[in-house]
């Protein structure tokens, strides 16, 4: 069994639709406990990264303010890590270019001290020049991915996908290849799934967090006021694809509540779940997911 | 070039594109190639330098080099189109297909932001090429389908300056493009890479149907054309698959179309198979001229024999060729200089 703790904030988010940092941690903190089963925020930190690492914090920006990893969600998880063993300049806060991270409200720390956010633009880090080539997958690697981190978190935004179907914590991944426009054929299965499973992705990658605070529930991944929900919601979960399940079933709620065709109805169901759970690399079954809610 | 240099600002242009559909929501839909990329806002097609920005569709390569160089034309290859001439031959970033065996990855399929460039809009490529002495302006190594709106407009440049354009592209185009592009080049050298679609699925990651239509589209217009098969170890070079080929393109085109079937080299995701033996190519060769093709060549392979072009009618060489070196022409006026036989071509 696979478990994936869904935390609803009450009042996660503040007039202003900023995330109010109190909630937020508490989020956090009681996401981690549960999925640990550790009382101490610092024992469930050491539960999941027991050694000493460098972690890297994979966002998703390319939606630019509206429809991104929030700000306050990546600084306050990089924050909550900082209080176990991890030291602040072994945490980046990353994702494919400055200009993307700039655009969704980060504010860049390319410095050596404190904790640091950058694209795998920023100069002098770029992509590692070993062509990774894996089933149907060639690609480079964000040298963030590859060399500057030892361990990964997917703290991704969920939301609609007109290709993919649903966007989480797997499909974030493609923002650490250099060519993710040669992967959205055929619903991006079986690409997610298989960039999923090269050793630089699967053998580094500790933790998904969906950042479910707002979704976009349909024609996304832009964004779209219409059909954007305030759900104020973190899903944490060991199973990459347990989460992403569990994610894509709460956009396929959110579209039923709307009176909107299901994915599959829109031949554009998520399938490459289902081939990530065939290649091992999780549970893509309701049967063998174990979801617990927290209200926080 | 440097894939792994980066620009944190890259310099891309912001040039609307051609041939794309609008719909609401800001969404779009490509009708450039037969991908028919329907994107949302702040989403990138396949080929990954064209971008939906709030509903409306740019090319970010627009007078955005990324190769630049002087060629002989023999190495595009054309080698019935103004032998020894020089083209000035550039790429932008992009390609619509991600072929397993690319010789050009590092420019073609990357992100424009990925990797330099140089500001050469469309009235300095013609300036160049005349600087140059070069007749001839070649859109090449990467897939120029992709940077279409600045090819046209370059080839429109040059043309007021009376150079020729010639495309080498992989015919992954929709017929309405491509037709408008027609109007502005002198020849396409069409990369066919295999005749099977199953190759097209598996190692092109495209449809075979659309660049066979294309072709005949090229062949049935009065811009020159060239085919290049690159043939493969054990994946497209069988004599069966050569022989429905080449009745394709006596069927559909004609006889006097020059095909080359070129010499592949381990590369880029394909490193796992040896070089083509040359004995492969010769086979291939054979079974193409025994179908009633009459222009068929060997590339890739230095000093061959068949890098010459022979008269069908008198078996003399007329051009003789050494790599990409002219080592002589016996053709005047269009014709074979030994039996007067008429070898089609752009020749002056």
């Amino acid at each position: 069994m696979s478990r994936v703790v869904v935390v609803k904030g009450t009042n996660s988010l503040s007039q202003g639709k900023e995330l109010n940092m109190k909630t937020l941690t508490r989020m956090y903190e009681q996401g981690f406990s549960v999925l640990t089963g550790q009382k101490k925020n610092e024992d469930s930190l050491s539960y999941i990264f027991p050694e000493k690492i460098k972690v890297g914090i994979k966002i998703n920006t390319i939606g630019g303010k509206n429809i991104s990893t929030r700000p306050e969600a990546a600084l306050c998880l990089a924050n909550l890590l900082t209080q176990s063993h991890i030291r602040e300049e072994n945490i980046i806060i990353w994702d494919r270019t400055n200009r993307e991270l700039k655009s969704a409200g980060f504010q860049l720390n390319l410095n050596r001290g404190g904790i640091r956010i950058f694209g795998t633009d920023t100069q002098s880090i770029g992509y590692n020049h070993t062509l990774v080539s894996h089933l149907n997958v060639g690609s480079l690697f964000s040298s963030i991915q590859s060399d500057h981190t030892s361990a990964s978190i997917s703290l991704a935004i969920l939301k609609d996908h007109g290709l993919a179907g649903v966007t989480g914590g797997m499909k974030n991944y493609f923002g650490a290849i250099h060519n993710p426009n040669k992967y959205h054929d055929t619903n991006c299965n079986p690409y997610v799934a298989e960039v999923f499973d090269t050793d630089l992705i699967k053998k580094k990658h500790k933790l998904t967090i969906l950042d479910a605070t707002v979704v976009q529930y349909h024609r996304g991944p832009s964004y779209h006021a219409k059909w954007s929900e305030v759900l104020g919601t973190l899903i944490f979960s060991f199973d990459p694809v347990a989460a992403d399940y569990v994610g894509w079933k709460t956009i396929e709620k959110l579209r039923a509540k709307k009176g909107l065709p299901s994915l599959k109805e829109e031949d554009r169901e998520p399938q490459y779940l289902k081939t990530a759970e065939d290649m091992g690399l999780g549970n893509a079954n309701q049967g063998r997911i174990d979801v617990i809610e927290v209200d926080v | 070039m440097d894939i792994y240099a980066f620009s944190e600002e890259a310099n891309l242009s912001k040039v609307e594109a051609r041939f794309y559909k609008k719909y609401p929501d800001r969404e779009i839909e490509c009708i450039l190639c037969p991908r028919f990329c329907k994107l949302g806002d702040k989403e990138r097609g396949y080929c990954g330098v064209r971008e939906n920005i709030g509903g409306t569709y740019y090319t970010l390569v627009y007078g955005k080099a990324c190769a630049i160089h002087i060629d002989p034309i023999e190495k595009k290859p054309l080698f019935h189109f103004l032998p020894s001439s020089s083209a000035l031959s550039l790429a932008a970033a992009g390609c619509n297909v991600n072929c397993k065996f690319c010789q050009n990855w590092e420019i073609s399929q990357v992100r424009p932001e990925q990797i330099r460039h140089l500001d050469f809009p469309p009235e300095s490529v013609a300036q160049v090429a005349e600087k140059n002495q070069c007749p001839v302006v070649a859109y090449t190594y990467s897939e120029p389908v992709v940077f279409y709106e600045y090819m046209y407009d370059a080839s429109l440049e040059g043309r007021k300056k009376g150079i020729k354009n010639v495309v080498i592209t992989g015919g992954h185009v929709n017929p309405e493009p491509l037709v408008e592009l027609m109007k502005v080049v002198d020849a396409i050298k069409v990369d066919l890479k295999a005749f099977n679609q199953d190759f097209y699925t598996q190692y092109v990651r495209g449809e075979l149907q659309p660049v066979l239509e294309a072709i005949k589209i090229i062949a049935q217009s009065k811009v020159w054309l060239e085919i290049v098969y690159l043939v493969i170890p054990t994946l497209n070079d069988t004599p069966e698959e050569i022989r429905r080929l080449s009745q394709w393109i006596l069927k559909e085109i004609g006889p006097e179309v020059p095909i080359h079937f070129s010499r592949f080299h381990p590369m880029y995701l394909m490193k796992n198979l040896p070089p083509t033996p040359v004995s492969t190519l010769e086979q291939v060769h054979q079974v193409a001229v025994k179908e009633g093709l009459r222009y068929v060549y060997i590339g890739n392979v230095a000093g061959h024999k068949y890098e010459n072009t022979f008269c069908p009618n008198c078996k003399n060489i007329v051009i003789k060729r050494t790599v990409y070196q002219i080592q002589r022409i016996e053709i005047e006026d269009g014709k074979c200089k030994f039996c007067g036989n008429q070898i089609p071509g752009i020749w002056a």
